[in-house]
């Protein structure tokens, strides 16, 4: 108590930071990915719009080109308004914010509207919107918050874990509900992440890691589900036409662009071939577009934008500042990593959007706001 | 970065810690993750890339065959006998039907109406799930095909679809059908050449490869697409002479008809010198344009049946009954044609000469049987030399003349001729085929070498002496007698000449093949002289009704009964055949009939002298014409009058004229001079006969008039049965009143409709069956 009053007062001190203008660098490089994405987006789409399999789009090519460039749009609008507000405002509303984050995640197993066998979106007029995005920005905020009221007993279990593990048990337990395993993982990376940058134990993180390779082994051991997609994962030519269909595409798609790619549009296996093909697995088409040398520029490109990310996390002069940009930066990191671990085939496949990419456009329209905090944070740098 | 912090206690930055775990995560999120991605993506898109590539590629890529042209089939003088024509399918793709929306039911009415299919089949074929090819109708004509295209377009529908592909057409229809064969509806040879040359004919099919989506069809901005020509296969020019397969097709029905043919009928023409197949047919036979469909008389039995499956089995007998070449897929005892052979090795041996008597007292004894052997006359033909005994076939000579080959001898002779194979084992019944170039030849089954040759036992030899305990195909025979005639050289027999390219160029052309000399050129000079006595005897000959005038024939008769079926069924079945060749003293063609199971009720004696022989005289005297081969007597149509030109003469002169020639005749009408006659100048016809002339303008009645019945009355009684009527006989057989010689066939048939004037052309056969009897 007596460290809020403190900051309470500290608030109305005069010294009140000095905004400056935005970090130019971030700013272009998310530019430029969300471009490349918007373009990607158009050219593995347009195949699937216009034979329409799946009776969306009436035969139009460029349907989910146009919804995802008027959220691109919306997005750099809802970027640009974020950097606009001040850190003090995301701290202010952090809790209001979890809350809603809550609320929305229980409503999702309510009136949440299914597809493919999962209950994950909410829709609100012709939108739907996937709390669990909310979730992951809504962890990362929270948790900084958290370990800047537990400052010094980070290394308690008491502080440093429990309330932390109640938030994250509480979101994984909403999200399994759905059941939306992807997510859960990505919130259980975060928060790991956000823990160890508050300063809990690296003996913990150990004994977490124990914990979840004895998880899996048991999950492995007992669940036929389980291992048959980590069969999957080891050979996914054994099983070609179903289970290892995507993944056999996806591969496809990545081997076929060699060193240069087929050139932008020449993708042959977004012609139906590749399911997911805008979306989980836009980053497979652009493999095989634009070759091991465009693939490895998006990647270097969201490698400088998560370095960037950090850069400015570590010139914040606050403690809330610098959690909330490093962790923006790492659940970017993660998504990015998982993202294209999976359509490789580094990993078992599940099914993680590639942010800036990946059609969707209320996932697009967080992520863009995201971004707009950390150049928030880069106006109040040191 | 410290100092600038005011109140580090009250407002903290990071702390050392935390920079120092952000320093590890941009470390192992900003570079260490991105850089096992790139390795990832090295590995698949540099060091595998050729080989997801090439399995995206085979995915991706359709190849599309695209219809060669199968090669035309050709006879000898380059006339067609199968030809491949483009024509459509139609097939729905239901899938598309329902992703656009297509009217099913428009649809099904559209297509029933123009394919004439039923609405209810259609329509559920347009609503099969997940399906994007079902065919409605195959190998339509162009202009069906139009109709399909004009509605398909005028609904703009996307569901019905078009594909070419190619039908065979067969412009003979039955003509040769054994011969050239058919093929499926996936235009794949089944029977005949069509099958033996498939490969030929059909060629490479080229390829259209195009890159396609997930879902077949083409993709949007077609950005792949290569096409492979294939190459269209090759004519196949064969050896058959549509003609000559014409005259022996039709003689050879007209036997079938005449003699109440049981169990088919079989004739093979063979050029004796190169063994190529000239004609080759099987009763009954069927249309290659409609090859699934049997005869009138199949189709009432079958229809007869009780239940569908015995329907469909006594469908696809009867089928199979049809399709199957007797001339190459039956095998039969030979009989008394192949006294051709042991005469032939007998000669070549020296163990006969022409001046050997024989003494024939109407059986004989033979070591191993319990009865004798009877010859078929049961009297015996008494002494006679060995020209005599090949003329009445005897039996008995025959046997020993076997005998004096000796069984070794025999058997290797027989190897020699191809009848056998000897594989070294002599305890194996034996085998052999001649090897054509057509599929579903048999092979011959013979005693083993041990049976024969065994000195305890000479009933085998005795009996394969004259044909019987053996069966061999009828081309094997043929193939053994042209060699017997054309100098000695057994050919191996072959339906295809040529391969031509395309462009009609030649590709391959095939040459006669010797398969080895098995007798010597004076012996087949000999065999040669004594087999035309066989024909050209009219008193000796029991070959004689093969007859021909003008022509110098050889031959030999056979009758052989079905040994094994009568020891089944206790049915006594014949198979009569005649085996000719001419020209006699130059040998070109060679010709085998055989009839398997006449009826004994045709009222003809059966036996290969009365039935086969007139068969092949009738296509010889077609045939030898159409070949070029000049008749000896040129000036003369065998021994019926020419009839003068008698227009513009006088009365008395016109009857002068006629009587010089050996004619009657009959005016009709009054004038000075002939204004019309009948028949025309120059027209053969029985001496005797009476010439309609016309004075003073009179008119040819336009009147009809029946033909009657011939068969059994004399030569002259016919002609004058006709000459009533206002119709003439004409004949080509040897005429020789004498010994009581009879009509066996007419051109014409009975009862059928003629103008004034017709000729009927008869055939004549020896009345007195004594001197013909069997064998």
């Amino acid at each position: 108590m007596r460290y809020e009053s403190a900051r309470l007062s500290d608030f109305s001190a005069p010294e009140k930071p000095r905004r400056q203008s935005m970090d130019a660098g971030f700013f272009t490089l998310a530019l430029i990915l969300l471009a490349m994405g918007v373009v990607m987006v158009l050219s593995s789409s347009y195949a699937r719009a216009y034979y329409d399999p799946g009776k969306v789009t009436g035969g139009n090519g460029a349907y989910y080109f146009l919804r995802q460039l008027i959220f691109a749009l919306l997005g750099v609008g809802a970027m640009l308004l974020a950097s606009r507000l001040p850190m003090s405002f995301y701290r202010r509303y952090t809790f209001h914010f979890l809350g809603l984050t809550l609320v929305l995640l229980m409503l999702v197993p309510i009136i949440g509207v299914k597809a493919n066998g999962s209950r994950r979106w909410l829709g609100v007029g012709g939108l739907t919107l996937q709390p669990s995005e909310l979730a992951k920005l809504a962890v990362i905020l929270s948790f900084s918050l958290l370990i800047c009221r537990f400052q010094g007993k980070m290394r308690s279990f008491k502080y440093g874990i429990l309330p932390f593990l109640t938030i994250l048990g509480i979101m994984i337990g909403l999200l399994i509900l759905e059941p939306h395993f992807s997510a859960s993982i990505i919130l259980i990376a975060i928060g790991g992440v956000m823990m160890f940058l508050g300063g809990v134990g690296l003996g913990w993180f150990i004994a977490a890691l124990g914990g979840v390779t004895a998880a899996l082994a048991v999950l492995l051991t007992f669940f036929p589900y389980a291992s048959s997609r980590i069969s999957t994962w080891r050979d996914p030519f054994s099983d070609p036409s179903d289970r290892g269909y995507q993944i056999v595409q996806s591969l496809y798609s990545i081997g076929s662009g060699g060193l240069s790619g087929l050139g932008l549009g020449g993708s042959r296996q977004k012609f139906l071939y590749l399911p997911e093909e805008h979306n989980d697995f836009i980053f497979s088409v652009a493999c095989e577009e634009l070759g091991f040398i465009g693939a490895a520029l998006i990647l270097a490109l969201f490698a400088l934008l998560i370095l960037r990310g950090y850069w400015i996390a570590l010139h914040q002069r606050d403690r809330f500042n610098f959690l909330t940009c490093a962790g923006i930066s790492t659940l970017l990191a993660i998504q990015v990593f998982l993202n294209v671990a999976v359509v490789t085939n580094l990993v078992p496949c599940t099914g993680i959007s590639l942010p800036l990419f990946s059609y969707g456009g209320t996932a697009l329209l967080i992520q863009l706001f995201e971004m707009g905090i950390i150049l928030s944070a880069s106006r109040e740098l040191i | 970065m410290a100092q600038k912090t005011p109140s580090p206690g009250l407002k903290p930055g990071p702390s050392r810690q935390m920079l120092r775990r952000t320093l590890f995560l941009m470390a192992v999120f900003g570079i260490g993750a991105f850089l096992l991605l790139l390795a990832r993506l090295y590995k698949l898109q540099i060091i595998d890339h050729e080989k997801y590539e090439s399995m995206a590629i085979q995915q991706q890529l359709r190849s599309v065959p695209s219809s060669t042209v199968r090669g035309t089939i050709y006879d000898t003088n380059m006339n067609t006998l199968a030809v491949s024509a483009s024509v459509d399918n139609v097939y729905l793709s239901p899938q598309e039907i329902e992703m656009y929306g297509e009217d099913r039911d428009l649809i099904a009415r559209g297509l029933s109406e123009i394919l004439d299919i039923g609405y209810d089949e259609i329509y559920e074929k347009s609503g099969q799930k997940g399906s994007w090819y079902v065919t409605v109708a195959r190998k339509l004509e162009k202009e069906k095909a139009d109709e399909v295209r004009a509605f398909k377009n005028r609904y703009g529908l996307r569901g019905v679809r078009l594909e070419t592909d190619t039908k065979r057409y067969y412009p003979n229809s039955s003509l040769a059908c054994h011969l050239i064969g058919f093929v499926g509806t996936d235009n794949y040879g089944l029977e005949g050449i069509e099958a033996r040359y498939d490969e030929a004919l059909s060629g490479s099919p080229g390829r259209t490869v195009r890159a396609t989506n997930a879902m077949g069809t083409e993709l949007l901005f077609s950005q792949f697409e290569e096409y492979y020509p294939g190459e269209d296969g090759f004519d196949v020019v064969t050896t058959i002479d549509e003609t000559i397969q014409y005259y022996v097709e039709k003689h050879l029905k007209q036997a079938v008809a005449d003699y109440d043919i049981q169990n088919g009928a079989g004739a093979i023409a063979m050029d004796v010198n190169t063994g190529q197949i000239l004609a080759m047919a099987s009763l009954g036979g069927y249309d290659l344009n409609n090859f699934l469909a049997v005869s009138d008389g199949d189709m009432t039995i079958i229809n007869a049946a009780e239940t569908e499956e015995e329907r469909a089995r006594l469908l696809s007998q009867a089928q199979a009954r049809q399709w199957r070449n007797k001339a190459l897929s039956d095998t039969y005892e030979p009989g008394s044609t192949f006294k051709i052979i042991t005469l032939a090795m007998a000669l070549e041996e020296g163990v006969v000469s022409l001046n050997d008597s024989f003494y024939c007292p109407g059986t004989v004894n033979v070591i191993g049987r319990t009865s004798p052997i009877r010859c078929w006359k049961s009297g015996g033909h008494g002494s006679q030399n060995l020209t005599q005994a090949a003329q009445h076939s005897c039996n008995v000579a025959f046997v020993n003349i076997g005998q004096r080959v000796g069984a070794e001898r025999f058997y290797d002779y027989c190897e020699a001729f191809g009848f056998l194979n000897m594989t070294g084992s002599d305890d194996e019944n034996l085998t052999a085929t001649t090897g054509i170039d057509l599929s579903g030849e048999s092979g011959s089954i013979w005693w083993s070498k041990n049976t024969f040759c065994s000195p305890r036992n000479l009933s085998q030899l005795a009996a394969a002496s004259f044909g019987q305990t053996f069966t061999i195909t009828p081309l094997q025979l043929i193939c053994a007698v042209s060699a017997c005639v054309n100098g000695g050289k057994l050919m191996q027999p072959y339906v295809v000449r040529q391969l031509l390219n395309p462009d009609g160029s030649v590709a391959y052309e095939r040459e006669p093949k010797l398969v080895r000399q098995v007798i010597s050129e004076a012996t087949s000079q000999k065999l040669c002289q004594i087999l035309e006595q066989v024909v050209g005897d009219p008193n000796d000959g029991t070959g004689r009704n093969a007859a021909v005038t003008g022509y110098r024939i050889g031959g030999k008769t056979g009758t052989s009964e079905k040994v094994s079926l009568e020891a089944q069924t206790g049915q006594k079945e014949y198979i009569v055949s005649f085996i000719g060749f001419a020209p006699a003293d130059d040998p070109q063609i060679a010709l085998l009939v055989f009839l398997d199971t006449p009826s004994n009720k045709s009222g003809v004696y059966v036996s290969g002298g009365q039935m086969a022989a007139p068969v092949v005289g009738r296509m010889l005297a077609d045939i030898l014409p159409y070949m070029g081969v000049e008749p000896s007597l040129p000036e003369s149509a065998g021994d019926d009058a020419t009839v003068p030109m008698l227009l513009e003469l006088s009365q008395e002169e016109a009857k002068q004229r006629l009587s010089d020639c050996g004619l009657d005749c009959r005016c009709i009408g009054w004038g000075d001079t002939v204004t019309g006659q009948l028949p025309a100048a120059g027209t053969a016809i029985a001496a005797g006969s009476q010439v309609i002339l016309y004075f003073g303008g009179a008119q040819v009645s336009p009147n009809m008039e029946t033909v009657p019945e011939l068969s059994g009355l004399s030569y002259d009684q016919a002609r004058d049965t006709l000459s009533r009527l206002g119709l003439f006989v004409s004949t080509r057989s040897p005429v020789n009143a004498a010994s009581g010689q009879v009509v066996s066939s007419q051109s014409i048939p009975a009862g059928t409709a003629a103008d004034h004037g017709c000729i009927v052309e008869v055939t004549l056969i020896d009345e007195n069956e004594s001197l013909l009897g069997k064998y």
